[in-house]
């Protein structure tokens, strides 16, 4: 409060790849985000870079097919990591979908910092799949920004996966817009990194759009995900829904911040935000902050959170049909943890994530 | 319900007199010198006559208040406050005591009227003599209620105190408290909210004019609910009450708070600490209903309300209890809070806020679990009118060794309009996995179907409008004592006024 923080090394060095500006100042007077930005205040940012990825970073990006163009895009202008991929960025790939297809990309972080921003347009009326995998190999840092912009009637299923990624550190921030009755789906599957922070903001303008957004999480020791979802209702009649759920094992920490902003024109709206956390053992941790901001009164908003272990008298009952505890508790884990994958419509999709998820819930087991 | 007659009523009467506590009474009073300095820290401290070790204490809450920077995170806007700007000290002058009625100044009679004391409570708060023995008579066969009423910083007058004197407990204004039990005061004074716990209070701990000190011996129940009335008046006062409850092992006392202010066009800072403290098997239950003057349809004038209220179960199987209505103030900061510490200790946070006109509440609790087996409920029930702004912000913290911890929160708002914004910021911390969390919260507006219906039976709007309020309201009036319970329905009433068409 009030103390100008000392930048690290990093940040200096990050400062100064920076051309002299607005963004380069924001970045000299405050640094990357830590605890003591309310944003981040669960995942310390800065604090996981402590020890500085060495060097320009090597990122793969491995997509489906080439980009329709290169533009020069900038991101939100709050928002200070998605504009240090714009600004670090040499260009920005940008995609059209088609009707019906599936677009795929990989990103892999090598060691050393990279920075990255990429688009995606779903023209009007398009209905499309977008696939995402992510992972960062030990001391990489990766920084990426997406933009996906959603005409009039458009559809898009997105499908984020995020591979446990051990000393590894991640930032994905997307920036979502909704045009009139848009159709948005969005899951994802987790598993945690030194520190990864999904951070998904829609902009819901468009009248009539309907969003759905939610997810699963499994973080094991030692890794930590961050899943940060900001809607903002400007629109009249629009639709949110949100289903997260989340695990945590023992030294493993899983962050859940949800915000449903409405606006006073975004009457009519429909909001639900829901996240359930299971810890599943001493030493796990998961922190929730599921907030609502409603300037609107011809509404229906409503959020709930629930955290706690696997119900005692469930796993009672499986044990006295004959299961092993271990056996009943990861049935139980599992089922908790499925609910929001199984909400995917792909079936070959649906499939792949599922059977993820039991490979994971085997390992941390 | 009768009741709701009278709201057409008070709303009219408010029409003419807008707020029915807005006044000030006209007494000459004892000032501090304007602005805040080392010496109007002295100032204060010399004319209680406070020992060294509390002077010592307000000079270093002081200085670290001077390096401190006031807090933005809460979700209210106004103008920046000049602390220089106002008097941190100001005392009745003629507080002695009067030989019958006929010779208390007709305006501090008025007041009491006002604030609709009974002439005979208003006796023995003004100190006039053989008050006490009659009330005391005349109070053992009605139920009693015993007041400490602070009027501006200096507490006037303590009634009932022979009565609780018999039980052994100590309730008094915390200046006598620092003479009488100077050991007492400073064992706990600071232990719950700390010097330098936050920007106002730490203010507080520089400037705290008076308060109430209370002191419930092992084992004994308070024989009466305690109550204390703040009200400000002189015209730019701060009112930095201090407020210490101490129920020791297996006591129980409830308390009730209530307060109105004058109007006036000056926005008025008032930052008071509350800390209560809970032993073994101890019990507290603290009621507030708030009505401070909210500034008029402008937003104009009105009170800053930032206070800092936390209790500390530090005993097992202790249990706190906080009860709030807030319909008043134009800006509200608060978040009384509860630290679990003793195992099987119990929390609970019952708040109604009603905002209107331009009011801003930015309040809701803390629950932190530090104990086994801990429990805490969370009702909260917001009403957002007119062009105001209204925000829950809680944290419900279960660290890792508070097994079996339970939590249970609700949060619900309705909206009266389009103007208004209602907004819900929970922090939900869980590092064990032997705890249970749940979290839920609406925002919605009045329902039409029920509106209807209430109107087709024959009600007018404002009317049906009162009657659902008090319905969404009912969980946590319920929860008030009897005395309050009323004055908070009356309340409800008045504050949603003009909110309607």
């Amino acid at each position: 409060m009030g103390v100008i923080p000392q930048l690290s090394a990093f940040e200096a060095a990050l400062a100064a790849s920076l051309p002299a500006g607005d963004l380069r100042s924001v970045l000299e007077s405050g640094g990357l985000p830590h605890r003591r930005v309310e944003a981040w205040k669960w995942s310390d940012l800065r604090g996981a870079l402590a020890r500085a990825p060495s060097g320009a970073g090597a990122l793969t990006v491995d997509v489906s097919r080439k980009a329709d163009q290169i533009a020069r895009l900038d991101h939100q202008p709050d928002l200070l990591m998605p504009r240090l991929a714009a600004g670090l960025s040499d260009g920005c790939p940008v995609y059209d979908l088609q009707d019906g297809e599936t677009l795929s990309v990989g990103f892999e972080a090598g060691e050393g910092a990279s920075h990255h921003i990429a688009a995606v347009n779903v023209p009007a009326g398009v209905n499309a799949i977008l696939r995402e995998r992510y992972h960062a190999a030990p001391g990489g840092f990766a920084n990426i920004a997406l933009r996906i912009v959603l005409g009039e009637g458009a559809s898009l299923t997105r499908i984020v996966e995020q591979d446990a990624s051990p000393d590894g550190v991640l930032v994905v921030t997307t920036g979502i817009d909704l045009a009139a009755r848009a159709n948005m789906h969005q899951t994802t599957l987790g598993f945690g990194a030194k520190l990864a922070r999904l951070e998904t903001h829609v902009s819901h303008a468009g009248e009539g759009a309907q969003l759905s957004l939610g997810g699963s999480y499994l973080v094991a020791s030692g890794l930590h995900l961050d899943q940060t979802g900001i809607v903002q209702h400007t629109g009249p009649n629009g639709a949110t829904h949100e289903l997260f759920k989340g695990a945590a094992a023992k030294g493993g920490r899983g962050v859940f911040q949800g915000k449903i902003h409405v606006e006073q024109a975004a009457q009519k709206t429909d909001a639900q935000m829901n996240h359930r956390g299971l810890l599943l053992a001493d030493g796990a941790e998961i922190h929730a902050k599921p907030e609502l901001e409603i300037y609107a009164d011809d509404v229906v908003c409503a959020h709930g959170n629930a955290l706690g272990a696997v119900d005692d008298e469930a796993l009672f009952y499986m044990r006295q049909r004959g299961l092993t505890e271990p056996r009943a508790r990861a049935l139980l884990t599992r089922s908790f943890l499925a609910e929001p994958l199984e909400a995917i419509e792909d079936e070959t999709v649906r499939d792949a994530l599922l059977a993820r998820l039991d490979a994971a819930l085997e390992a941390v087991s | 319900m009768p009741a709701v007659k009278e709201t057409i009523e008070d709303v009219r009467r408010l029409e003419a007199d807008k707020y029915k506590y807005g006044f000030t009474t006209e007494i000459e009073q004892e000032f501090a010198p304007k602005g805040l300095s080392e010496d109007t820290v002295r100032f204060i401290s010399e004319k209680k006559g406070e020992p060294q070790w509390m002077l010592d204490w307000r000079l270093d809450a002081y200085r670290r208040w001077v390096e401190m920077t006031e807090p933005t995170w809460a979700n209210v806007h106004h103008p920046k406050i000049d602390y220089q700007d106002a008097y941190y000290y100001a005392a009745p002058k003629n507080a002695s005591k009067y030989k019958s009625l006929d010779e208390v100044p007709a305006e501090l009679l008025e007041t009491y009227k006002k604030l609709g004391i009974p002439l005979r409570e208003a006796e023995v708060l003004l100190g006039v003599e053989g008050a006490e023995d009659r009330t005391a008579a005349e109070a053992r066969e009605a139920p009693r209620v015993a007041v400490d009423a602070v009027f501006d910083s200096v507490s006037v007058a303590t009634t009932f105190k022979k009565e609780l004197e018999k039980a052994g407990v100590i309730f008094m204004p915390i200046s006598e408290a620092l003479q009488q039990y100077p050991d007492l005061v400073r064992q706990y004074l600071g232990s719950v909210v700390p010097v330098t716990d936050n920007y106002f209070a730490t203010l507080n701990s520089a400037v705290f004019s008076d308060g109430s000190f209370v002191y419930v011996p092992p084992g004994v129940r308070c024989p009466m609910e305690l109550s204390t009335y703040f009200r400000m008046n002189a015209q730019g006062t701060g009112q930095f009450e201090r407020t210490l409850i101490i129920a020791d092992k297996g006591a129980y006392v409830s308390y009730l708070e209530g307060c109105t202010a004058p109007m006036r066009d000056e926005n008025q800072l008032h930052a008071a600490v509350v800390e209560l403290v809970a032993l073994d098997d101890a019990q507290i239950k603290y009621s507030t209903v708030q009505n401070w003057w909210p500034g008029d349809a402008e937003g104009k004038g009105g009170v800053y309300n930032f206070v800092t209220k936390r209790a500390d179960c530090r005993g097992k199987n202790s249990k706190v209890s906080w009860t709030q209505v807030e319909t008043g103030s134009a800006i509200t900061w608060k978040y009384p809070s509860c630290v679990l510490r003793g195992d099987n200790s119990q929390g609970e946070f019952y708040s109604i806020a009603v905002t209107n006109g331009r009011q801003q509440a930015d309040t809701g609790t803390k629950m932190i679990h530090l104990g086994r087996n801990t429990k805490s409920r969370i009702i909260a029930k917001g009403i957002s009118a007119g062009r105001s702004d209204q925000t829950y912000r809680g944290l419900v913290s279960v660290h890792a060794k508070a097994e079996g911890a339970r939590n249970f929160t609700q949060c619900d708002s309705l909206l009266i309009g389009d103007q208004c914004g209602a907004h819900t910021v929970p922090y939900i911390e869980a590092k064990t996995p032997k705890a249970i969390l749940e979290h839920e919260a609406t925002t919605s507006k009045l329902s039409d179907d029920q509106l209807f219906y209430a109107r087709s039976r024959g009600l007018d709007e404002e009317t049906a409008v009162a009657l659902l309020v008090n319905g969404f309201c009912r969980e946590v009036l319920q929860e008030l004592p009897m005395e309050f319970a009323v004055e908070a329905q009356a309340l409800l009433k008045v504050s949603l006024e003009g909110s309607v068409g």
